[in-house]
């Protein structure tokens, strides 16, 4: 997808306007001056970004609004650390236990499931940690550190590393569990699959990018993620959060809270379900339910005090 | 109009060029500063160029003590006073721009921002006067010569131009011929006597007596920190008071 | 906003070309600020004796090798909402990496600069103020005597300044609109994103777009230089 990537999505949004246009002009009463003209800044993770999802949702949007999105794509670390300083309005990140966090400390408020994708567990085709067998993500990472064999980690805070060192928490394995087989690749997931690539290595990548890249490399998945059937550990949920205007009286609050919206909505949800990429389903739509999902607004494991 | 140093000092660091020297130049006349190297004629022109202040006496100009004056007031003076050096010095530019330098810079900025542009799109024909200054040194057909690739005589010929063409009322010359040919120094030195027939006080250090004799109306020696002689340049040269003249002159001092 | 498909071309002509504005955008207004606030300094430094040059010198020779990334974190720090500059509201804007761009270009900038003022031979400075200049006077001799090499400082800071890719990332966020218009994308930090995803070959010709840029000024400084600027 790589080299047709933009053609391809100009194509899908000429569809997807398409899909659109009727739900759009119901809407086109003038939106709304408060906001028209304003500059949404949105922290988000290179995946969403460099996919072209973003560019799809964001459209559609910025048309109705008479608004930009200024889209900065970077690790879920720093897009959080961003939002933090007050530099951001709204974060789309993946990774739940440092958006806890973002909210624990009041700096985040509002916080919604968006959708999500899975994590696929790669590496060389004669698996030499033998771990094709296992359907537990735990299980074939404890493979990895018995074997020694070589292993490349993000190892920059992105919503990637972030979950693989939870596997890796989960298999007992801390800092100084790590020996020479372990390596820090420190870039990003195209980087990281094309050192694994080269050192014969196993690596805990997203399946978007993976898709994307698999011509160019002989890695293949070992252990697939819950969306191929997988174990739900590998599920690579993404949340949206609204920067707190009760801490950075700076943010823009209200467009912030009309992007989630719009994100979440029956319109954005069915784009992020119809987009495409050569042809693959990238991103799964998962804000909308019938059934009350309140953990979804807090912390994971969150209770209140006056429930008790 | 006469430039004067009074009864001057100067010193670097503790080490004193020269003390109570004062010496005169009036219009139309040349006078010649004569000793040997390194004794302060280039310091001593420098003072009269008003470069520096003196650490002690008095640089008038007209009378007027230049050194009490302000910033401003003193370029007004110091834009009457033009200077050769030993070295041509001259600007990385065409010979016409060396010799148009003195022009511009006492134009308005508007006029020389007029000029610049003029000469970026190559529509300057150059300023009257620096034509004829070149002409003066004999140089006119080399006004759009790249002034590097000038020999050594013809870059001090349009050194002597560049001071010429702004029309000075004083010239002070710094062993301007001491690099150069016969040829090249018969020049300047005819440029010189035609500056004094345009009524321009000139002041020439050289170690050249036989230079100091062809074309000085008076000659001062400068030996052992101060001027031993000054007078008229046949009475100096014929009947010089002071022993050490007689000497130099004879060539029997030798530093 | 939908533009017609470009098929041949891995990305839209649009996007490319605002990429290629904002990054000449970007580098040639910090390199004109830069070049405005180092002459003075090179022209001070080269020709003043004070206390504390050899301090002034050597701090601009460290500045010369400061680390882009560095630079960005101290531009990030000062513009962002709770540093010193953080009501102008600059973080990830043009202006906050022009800022960036600045601090990394005027070193070398004054650096060079400095070393070209410095071999202006006195006795030409002399000739100019002997011919009823101004010290300013004297101060434009020196910089038209020292062109060339000021010239080259300015291609140096240039250079350093449109291909450094650490600073204008952090502080300019490496954003572009949903229409694939460049907001604060430049060349380099689209190599980057590019590079991230391990899309090699379509990162390898952006990074020949910024070649024959950098070739393409190099080119154009120096026709201008030899044409002499009708100083013939």
């Amino acid at each position: 997808m790589s080299i047709q990537r933009r053609q391809f999505m100009t194509a899908a949004a000429g569809a997807a306007g398409i899909g659109l246009a009727g739900c759009l002009s119901d809407d086109d009463r003038g939106g709304t001056p408060d906001i028209n003209g304003e500059t949404l800044t949105l922290t988000t993770t290179t995946s969403t970004y460099a996919t072209g999802l973003l560019d799809e949702l964001n459209a559609p949007f910025e048309d109705r609004y008479g608004v930009s999105v200024d889209a900065v794509p970077e690790g879920t670390g720093a897009a959080l650390e961003h939002a933090r300083n007050g530099d951001a309005d709204v974060v789309m990140v993946h990774a739940r236990t440092l958006e806890d966090e973002f909210l624990e400390a009041g700096y985040g408020v509002n916080r919604r499931d968006l959708m999500f994708n899975d994590f696929v567990i790669v590496g060389e085709s004669d698996d030499p940690a033998g771990i094709a067998s296992e359907d537990d993500a735990t299980a074939a990472f404890e493979e990895i550190a018995d074997t020694e064999s070589t292993f490349v980690s993000r190892g920059d805070n992105s919503g990637t590393h972030t979950k693989e060192r939870e596997i890796w928490d989960e298999a007992g394995l801390s800092d100084d569990g790590f020996g020479e087989w372990y390596l820090d690749g420190g870039g990003g997931m195209g980087e990281t699959l094309n050192t694994a690539n080269m050192e014969g290595a196993y690596t805990l990548a997203d399946r978007g990018t993976f898709l994307d890249m698999r011509e160019e490399i002989d890695l293949e998945i070992h252990v697939e993620g819950p969306v191929e059937g997988g174990p739900e550990l590998l599920r690579n949920p993404y949340g949206i959060v609204a920067v707190n205007p009760a801490v950075h009286e700076n943010v823009n609050y209200d467009l912030a809270m009309a992007y989630i919206g719009y994100v979440t909505s029956l319109e954005g949800q069915e784009i992020i379900e119809e987009y495409r990429s050569n042809d693959e389903q990238l991103f799964f739509p998962e804000a909308l339910s019938e059934d009350s999902n309140f953990q979804q607004y807090v912390p994971e494991g969150w209770e209140s005090d006056s429930d008790g | 109009m006469t430039l004067e140093a009074i009864d001057v000092r100067h010193a670097y660091g503790d080490e004193t060029v020269f003390d109570g020297v004062s010496l005169s130049v009036d219009p139309g006349e040349v006078v010649a500063i004569i000793g040997p190297s390194g004794v302060g004629k280039s310091t001593l022109l420098r003072l009269l160029a008003l470069f520096d202040a003196p650490d002690g006496g008095e640089i008038t100009y007209d009378d007027t003590p230049i050194w009490q004056l302000s910033e401003k007031r003193r370029l007004e003076y110091r834009r009457r006073v033009g200077m050769v050096f030993q070295e041509a010095s001259l600007f990385d530019a065409s010979v016409r721009r060396n010799a148009e330098y003195g022009l511009r810079v006492r134009q308005s900025w508007t006029d020389r921002l007029r000029h610049e542009v003029a000469d970026l799109v190559g529509k300057s024909n150059g300023t009257g006067q620096a034509l004829e200054a070149l002409e003066t040194v004999g140089l006119r057909e080399q006004a759009t010569q790249d002034a590097a690739s000038l020999s050594g005589g013809e870059a001090q010929r349009v050194a002597f131009a560049r001071a010429l063409a702004y029309d000075p009322e004083v010239l002070l010359l710094d062993e301007p011929t001491s690099d150069l040919d016969p040829r090249n120094t018969a020049m300047i030195e005819d440029a010189v006597m035609e500056a004094r027939d345009r009524d321009i006080g000139i002041v020439i250090a050289t170690h050249d007596m036989h230079q100091a004799e062809r074309i000085a109306d008076r000659v001062g020696v400068l030996l052992g920190n101060e001027i031993i002689e000054l007078g008229a340049t046949e009475r100096v040269f014929d009947d010089p008071n002071d022993e050490r003249t007689r000497k130099f002159i004879d060539g029997e001092l030798i530093y | 906003m939908l533009t017609p498909l470009v098929v041949d071309f891995p990305f839209e002509w649009n996007y490319i070309r605002s990429i290629i504005y904002v990054s000449l955008y970007v580098s040639l207004t910090a390199v004109a600020l830069s070049t405005l606030f180092s002459l003075p300094i090179a022209l001070f430094v080269g020709f003043k004796d004070f206390r504390g040059k050899t301090l002034v010198t050597s701090i601009i020779n460290t500045g010369m090798g400061f680390p882009s990334v560095v630079v960005g974190l101290v531009v990030l720090f000062a513009v962002s909402n709770q540093g010193p500059l953080g009501s102008f509201d600059l973080v990830f804007t043009t202006e906050a990496m022009i800022m960036s761009q600045f601090v990394l270009a005027a070193p070398v900038i004054t650096g060079v600069s400095l070393a070209a003022v410095s071999s202006v031979e006195q006795n030409v400075r002399d000739a100019a103020y002997a011919m009823g200049g101004t010290k300013l006077d004297v101060a434009f001799v020196t910089i038209k005597e020292a062109r060339y090499g000021i010239a080259t400082a300015v291609l140096a800071g240039f250079g350093r300044a449109i291909s450094e890719v650490g600073s204008v990332l952090i502080v300019g966020g490496n954003i572009a609109s949903s229409d694939g218009t460049s907001v604060t994308r430049t060349i380099t930090t689209a190599i980057q994103l590019e590079a991230r995803q391990g899309r090699f070959e379509t990162a390898m010709l952006l990074g020949a777009v910024l070649v024959v840029l950098v070739l393409l000024v190099n080119a154009i400084v120096v026709r201008l230089g030899s044409d002499d600027g009708g100083y013939r």
